[in-house]
């Protein structure tokens, strides 16, 4: 597909900007209604979905200008589908879709961000989108007596993830993770250093052909080594092995779980037993690629049926973020003894996002603060002590931008919060 | 007639009146300002005559005066702001011109009063949402140009209610129609097409009525206004409440407007509310006054076509669950007054002598727009004012009226006074000019501002001046409509 | 054309250069070539745009929420006032609350929720501005409509002077927008900005917030209405008659808190969640149905008063020959109707979501029986597309709702179609020049903005366009502004506007 392949699309939106807002049935009040950072944060129309299809469709119609500031406006998205689901509640058209492809379209142009492409030089070179990674993925590993997949049969393959692998900071997921699955008795094992970029991010920031790549490199690898089931604790790696995999039909049929559904799973077979008491307060922050982005990919191909009517033959079904990975993290965390869990007033399918999506980490470190902190606020609103998400790019970026408005609020993984139970 | 052959022309020599008795009557009324004899009145019969005298008087930059309602008058907007005005009194524009029940609109000349609209909107089975016991001459149009509160809030949609469309002329002496009435086509031809002049604004993005409204004539004359009316009930069952504590009645009327339960409501205080039912003054005032609290709450609850006894308990049911958590009750009766003695007062204009003018003779009203919550200090500030300049303060009216639903209330002092004391009128003069300089600081709003104060409250904003003038420019820009008046 | 450097810096001195922009990806997603973007961030920042735009005789428009959805046309400076985002004050005590333009009316509507209260929310739907100035509702049998929900406003003009309508001049309070005297309120519609404004707010029994379980699209309750004091029905009528004397009935004994005369397809729209859900159920209504119809909320203040309410709904679908649309008494399609309706979420379903567009003949603020024997020519009319398969085949049917009781009410038809087919967009504009001056040559009522020349209308209604020609040059002297165009009677669209005022000339924009 390409952005051309979405005309029908971008030429149905209305401006109605319910894109800009969440589902309008869940505003509950003058606070936390928007649903696109992008649009909050710079406000010219532009910067929202509708804005985007806009751009799109006047470009689809005479020819890509491509100027500092539309690159500034395609660049300052989060790739969060905010926009998507929200448009959805209402309309039959797709809005995420074509600003990928817009994205991708600028990418091969060579219109790209230089923040970007100095991270996409790391994963060419390096195989890994965390800039400035040094020594090996498995590092943190060492001593722990995990199973290298690659050599041995498991019944589990742990993908540990770029960040969890290669940041300090961040190693402590992995294992939490490796220590919770023993503990369940799991049989998995790790890739060491066969493990590579998933290529999810590199999809969001616009680089289809080196996603392409890293997704190849992967299933080679995966089939190689023989796995069914492949368990992740990163949001982006989910999404991209099993929606954007299944997405370029790549994913066969490779299991494909976030590290709290399988947790979910084990609690639910009685193998997890959660029995220490860890009296906190939270919330949790579901991340966008997770959550609605989440939501299995629909194989579908159709025509529209020629007339007045956005209809198609056969008949799409859209993928409205209805049916992403919602209540298995929330079962955990009401699993875990001593734990109250109050929500935010944005949740599961029209979260706010953490602002790490999209590589604005890395092309707008400052919106990617000022996207965190709208968050922090709303978690700190609910009175809970701490924010727990479940991917590490949210917690790092929750992380800084803590670190800067100095909030009292704690920030937890999912795993930590387990791992603390067990 | 010297001088006047031109109006002659138009009007015939019996409507056009310059004797000096008729211009004596003309040249003042209770209010305090300033008597000016006008150079004559006249009397026109309908539109045509309206429009050619406007046009006449801007040929001749003379200043017109309208007045529809018949004397007394109260307020000085119908006392000639400058010399050698003509008074233009519509009162002999008699006509109802429609009344439709299906619609809920009834259409009226100028010179009709309540009195003689009342019943022939009861005979199709409506009723108005009348002003509180207007005096017998007070003519509808007279009471909804000058955007007068109205007794059943619920109904009180806008400020503007219950005026819905006018045919007007204005100062140009271009006639004009608002709001539905507009067109397309004529009145009888929208009639024939189903339609009603009930919407009130436009056409196109102007609310052209509201600019007539609150304007004291002058902007145009109007020649037909239509009203919204509203459906007479099947039965009612009116209450009223007394109490020394006022928040606590705002409280009740609060809920009671907001939950729309019902139909008339407002506060009386003992003076206000024994002047209307006394028929003897002094002695029958004073007694009933005697047996009063010093507020009285009077709400009344209705049932309409559809099993008319199950919606008023339903309603009892809403009021006393109210009142019970205020810890307040309603009654038939309180002191010396029947609830429904009040109703059969409420529905009709003022039995003579008109109520404000029974007791002593004269009365002077100090009204305006204010909230809830700043009643109180509000009514202590008047009171403190009255005292300190020896007008009893136990003897002064007051009316509070909630209007536009609940989010405005109508506060007026009513201060009776004997006109032939030069003493008492003198005290009542400067009284009213200290209080509403001091009402004004606690956020009183003079939303319809007469007399000699009228020019000091709307003067304080300039940039309203300035956009009031640009409007007045266009409808008046030979300035002949009631010079020397508000802003103008 | 862009504006020259210098004047570019003088715009951008008032509201910072983040908050400008002429570069075209902007100006494309404002639709419209010609525009420097500005997004003020306060009263002052409007009017000192507006001083400048006076300054350099450059025309502006201004923008709240954008739901007139017109591309801008010669507009040069476009304000997009969506940073005035802030709720200013609710005053429960006094019912009324006080917003910035951009405020949207599903955020004031949360808030007044909380507060046992309501408002007005336009039919485009709650991600219109809870401004009350533009527009009708739905629910406006029970939170009035239009220009009678204003109260005191702030309201910039088309010279950049501030004024303050009523109570706010007096004494900076929100609760009156009337006087001293006339009331500006009058002729603030005819231009400038409004920057702040009080709106009434209506009592509100209903829950503090919908206890709504599930996921988008498909939201459902875990009450039923019926738990609430609330209901939900839609009836349909032997003939248009007796739909009429229902509607009246219902108005005159004040028992609904909504009645909205939808056509069968714009409740399915309402309570599916594709096209194709939506067609098949529309299907189903309309086999159902024995004629036009309308919806009807009743909601209780307590037990006795939803009881009441009921009974006497009886009685009048009884007198009336009504019948109830089963599927609607389904509590779950109940239930999304009434949150659905209550916080008027899915306006877009009902008419983008089909074809891409619709187009709209409507009169508001008039009683559905004032025009049905019009708008039943327009349907005749609009079956007549339907059939040639140039619009999308739902019933083809006009709709209304009452407004304050049943005293005005709001009256329309449209058609749905894709807007990229010139056929079907063709005979549409034709459909609407058809019925709009049925309108005129009926007597029936001024047709909606934008159809018919603005002179052509204006001479069969009191030439208002003249007299409304001269409110624009005093207040707009050096021909800026523009007329606001608000979803009013007989408001104009910008393109009519130019056509007898001549903007463009008399403000070409200062090279
Ligand atoms: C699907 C749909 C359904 C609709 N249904 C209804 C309906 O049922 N009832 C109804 O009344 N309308 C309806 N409308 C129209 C819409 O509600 C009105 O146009 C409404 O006034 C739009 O408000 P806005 O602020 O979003 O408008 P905008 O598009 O922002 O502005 C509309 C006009 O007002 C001017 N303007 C905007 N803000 C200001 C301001 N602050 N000060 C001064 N001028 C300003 C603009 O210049 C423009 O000319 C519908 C529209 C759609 C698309
Ligand atoms: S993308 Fe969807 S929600 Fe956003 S403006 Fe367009 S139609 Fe509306
Ligand atoms: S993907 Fe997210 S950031 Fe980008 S436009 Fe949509 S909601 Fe906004």
């Amino acid at each position: 597909m390409a952005i051309e392949d979405y005309r029908g699309d971008v030429e149905m939106c209305c401006r109605c900007s319910a894109c800009k807002h969440i589902p309008l049935q869940m505003v509950k009040g003058v606070e936390h209604s928007y649903a696109c950072p992008s649009i909050a944060r710079y406000n010219f129309h532009a910067y929202s979905g509708g804005g985007r299809l806009l751009i799109a469709k006047e470009m689809l119609n005479s020819g890509f200008k491509y100027t500092d500031k539309l690159l500034d406006i395609v660049y300052n998205c989060q790739m969060c589908g905010g926009c998507d689901t929200s448009c959805k509640y209402a309309m039959d058209m797709e809005v995420l879709e074509p600003i990928y492809e817009f994205r991708i379209r600028c990418v091969e142009t060579g219109h790209t961000n230089p923040a970007l492409d100095k991270v996409i030089n790391s994963l060419r070179k390096q195989g890994t989108m965390v800039p400035g990674a040094k020594g090996k993925r498995a590092a943190w590993a060492q001593g722990m007596g995990i199973k290298d997949a690659t050599k041995e049969k498991v019944d589990v393959y742990y993908h540990v993830g770029c960040l969890t692998s290669y940041d300090k900071d961040y190693q402590k997921l992995a294992r939490a993770t490796a220590k919770i699955l023993k503990k369940a008795g799991v049989d998995f094992g790790i890739g060491y250093e066969n493990e590579s970029c998933c290529g999810g991010r590199a999809f969001q920031m616009g680089y289809k052909d080196d996603f392409l790549k890293q997704a190849k490199k992967n299933m080679d690898m995966l089939k190689k080594a023989g796995v069914k089931t492949l368990v992740t604790g990163c949001a982006d790696g989910y999404q991209a092995f099993k929606v954007l995999y299944d997405k370029y039909n790549l994913k066969g049929d490779l299991e494909v779980l976030h590290i709290t559904e399988y947790l979910a799973r084990l609690i639910k077979e009685g193998k997890l037993k959660l029995n220490k008491k860890v009296n906190l307060t939270v919330t949790y922050h579901d991340p966008c690629y997770l959550g609605r982005l989440g939501e299995p990919w629909i194989h579908w191909q159709g025509k529209k049926i020629p007339g007045y009517k956005f209809v198609f033959d056969p008949p799409k079904v859209y993928r409205r973020g209805t049916y992403g990975v919602y209540e298995p993290p929330r079962e955990v965390l009401k699993s875990v003894p001593g734990v109250k869990l109050f929500e935010m007033d944005r949740i599961k399918e029209y979260a706010w996002c953490c602002g790490a999506g999209g590589g604005v980490n890395e092309s707008n470190p400052e919106f990617a603060k000022w996207t965190a902190t709208e968050r922090i606020e709303e978690a700190e609103s609910t009175g809970a002590e701490a924010i727990v998400t479940a991917c590490p790019w949210c917690e790092k970026n929750f992380n800084q931008a803590i670190k800067e408005s100095g909030s009292d609020l704690k920030v937890y993984d999912i795993v930590e919060i387990v791992e603390k139970a067990i | 007639m010297a001088g006047n052959e031109s109006l002659v022309k138009i009007f015939g020599a019996k409507n056009v009146l310059d004797d000096a008795e008729t211009l004596e009557e003309y040249s003042g009324d209770f209010s305090f300002v300033s008597p000016v004899r006008p150079r004559c009145v006249v009397k026109p019969k309908n539109a045509d005559e309206v429009q050619k005298l406007v046009k006449w008087a801007n040929d001749k930059r003379t200043p017109l005066v309208p007045v529809s309602s018949g004397s007394p008058h109260f307020r000085g907007d119908t006392v000639p702001g400058i010399g050698g005005a003509v008074v233009v009194d519509l009162s002999g524009m008699k006509k109802i011109i429609r009344v439709d029940r299906a619609h809920r609109v009834a259409m009226v000349e100028p010179g009709v009063t309540f009195a003689e609209l009342i019943p022939a909107v009861e005979k199709e089975g409506l009723r108005l949402n009348m002003p509180l016991l207007p005096r017998k001459s007070k003519t509808v149009i007279g009471s909804m140009l000058e955007r007068e509160p109205v007794v059943m809030p619920k109904y009180h949609w806008d400020i503007s209610d219950p005026l819905a469309c006018v045919e007007v002329v204005f100062g140009t002496g271009d006639m004009f129609r608002t709001g539905q009435a507009a067109g397309p086509g004529t009145i009888e031809e929208q009639w024939a097409a189903g339609g009603a002049q009930k919407t009130p604004y436009g056409p196109g993005p102007a609310a052209w009525y509201r600019l007539i409204q609150g304007a004291q004539g002058t902007m145009g004359i109007v020649t037909w206004a239509s009203l919204r009316c509203e459906i007479l009930p099947k039965l009612e069952e009116p209450f009223l409440v007394g109490s020394a504590e006022l928040d606590r009645l705002l409280e009740l009327v609060h809920w009671l407007v907001r939950m729309r339960l019902v139909n008339e409501c407002f506060v009386l205080n003992d003076s206000n509310l024994a002047a209307i039912m006394a028929r003897k003054f002094p002695g029958e005032y004073q007694d009933i006054k005697d047996t009063l609290p010093p507020w009285v709450l009077f709400f009344n609850l209705a049932g309409y076509d559809y099993f008319p006894e199950d919606r008023v308990s339903s309603q009892i049911k809403g009021v006393s669950d109210i009142t019970k958590r205020i810890g307040l009750e309603a009654d038939k009766a309180v002191g010396g007054v029947s609830a429904v003695e009040m109703l059969k007062m409420v529905k009709r204009p003022s039995p003579e002598p008109y109520w404000k003018l029974g007791g002593k003779g004269a009365c002077h009203d100090i009204f305006f727009i204010t909230t809830y919550d700043k009643l109180e200090g509000q009514i202590g500030v008047m009171n403190d004012v009255a005292n300190k300049s020896g007008y009893p303060a136990l003897d002064m009216g007051v009316y509070l009226q909630p209007i536009v639903q609940g989010s405005n209330c109508h506060c007026e002092f009513n201060l009776f006074y004997d006109p032939q004391d030069p003493v008492e009128l003198e005290r009542v003069k400067e009284l009213s000019a200290e209080a509403v300089n001091c009402l004004m600081a606690t956020g009183a709003f003079f939303s319809r501002p007469y007399d000699r104060s009228a020019r000091m409250i709307i003067n304080r904003d300039a940039a309203y001046v300035d956009a009031l003038n640009r409007v007045k420019t266009i409808l008046d820009p030979n300035h002949v409509m009631n010079p020397g008046k508000l802003c103008f | 054309m862009a504006l020259s450097k210098d004047v570019y810096k003088e715009f951008e001195d008032v509201v910072g250069a983040e908050n400008i922009s002429d570069d075209p990806a902007i100006k494309d997603a404002y639709r419209s070539p010609d525009l420097t973007v500005i997004l003020p961030g306060s009263t002052e920042e409007v009017a000192a745009v507006i001083k400048l735009c006076n300054k350099h005789k450059i025309p502006y428009k201004a923008q709240s929420t954008g739901w007139m959805l017109f591309a801008p046309t010669y507009d040069f400076i476009f304000m997009d006032l969506r940073r005035m985002n802030r709720i200013i004050e609710i005053n429960e005590k006094n019912m009324y609350a006080v917003v910035e333009p951009y405020v949207i009316s599903a955020e004031l509507m949360a808030e007044l929720f909380k507060r046992g209260m309501i408002c007005n929310v336009k039919g485009s739907g709650s991600t219109c501005t809870a401004l009350a100035m533009s527009g009708h509702g739905h629910m406006g049998m029970t939170t009035s409509t239009g220009d009678r929900n204003d109260l005191a406003t702030e309201w910039v003009t088309d010279e950049g002077e501030i004024v303050r309508l009523g109570t706010l001049g007096a004494s900076d309070e929100w609760f009156c927008g009337d006087g001293p005297g006339p009331s500006l309120r009058g002729v603030y519609r005819g231009g400038g900005v409004i920057t702040r404004q009080a709106t009434k707010v209506y009592h509100w029994p209903g829950p503090s917030e919908y206890p709504l379980e599930g996921l988008s699209p498909r939201y459902t309750l875990s009450k039923k209405p019926s738990e609430m004091n609330m209901m939900v029905r839609y009836f349909s009528f032997p003939s248009i008659g007796k739909l009429i004397e229902a509607e009246l009935k219902i108005g005159e004994s004040e028992i609904a808190f909504e009645l909205m005369g939808f056509c069968p397809s714009m409740v399915s729209s309402n309570i599916t969640t594709s096209n194709e859900e939506d067609f098949e159920t529309l299907e189903q209504f309309t086999r159902e149905v024995q004629g036009p119809g309308f919806m009807v909320i009743i909601v209780g203040n307590f037990d006795e008063d939803f009881a009441y309410k009921k009974k006497v709904l009886a009685q009048i679908i009884k007198e009336t020959d009504g019948e109830s649309l089963k599927a609607v008494e389904d509590p779950d399609a109940e239930a999304t109707l009434l949150f659905q309706c209550t916080r008027v979420c899915a306006s877009i379903r009902e008419t983008f979501r089909a074809g891409g567009m619709f187009s709209s003949m409507m009169v508001q603020g008039q009683r559905y029986d004032n025009h049905v024997r019009w708008l039943e020519e327009a349907a005749v009319l609009k079956r007549e597309l339907i059939e040639k398969g140039l619009v999308i085949a739902d019933d083809g049917q006009q709709f209304g709702w009452g407004e304050e009781g049943g005293h005005l009410g709001h009256t329309e038809i449209f058609c749905r179609y894709n807007p990229y087919d010139e056929k079907s967009s063709k005979a549409v504009q034709e459909w609407l020049a058809k019925v709009g001056k049925r309108a005129l040559d009926g007597c029936f009522a001024v047709p909606s903005m934008g159809i018919l020349p603005v002179d052509v209308i204006g001479k069969r209604a009191s030439n208002y366009h003249i007299w409304f020609g001269k409110l624009k040059e005093a207040f707009d002297p050096n021909g800026v502004g523009e007329n606001t165009g608000f979803s009013y009677v007989g408001a104009d669209t910008s393109g009519v506007h130019t056509s007898i005022y001549q903007k463009p000339e008399k403000a070409s924009p200062k090279k």
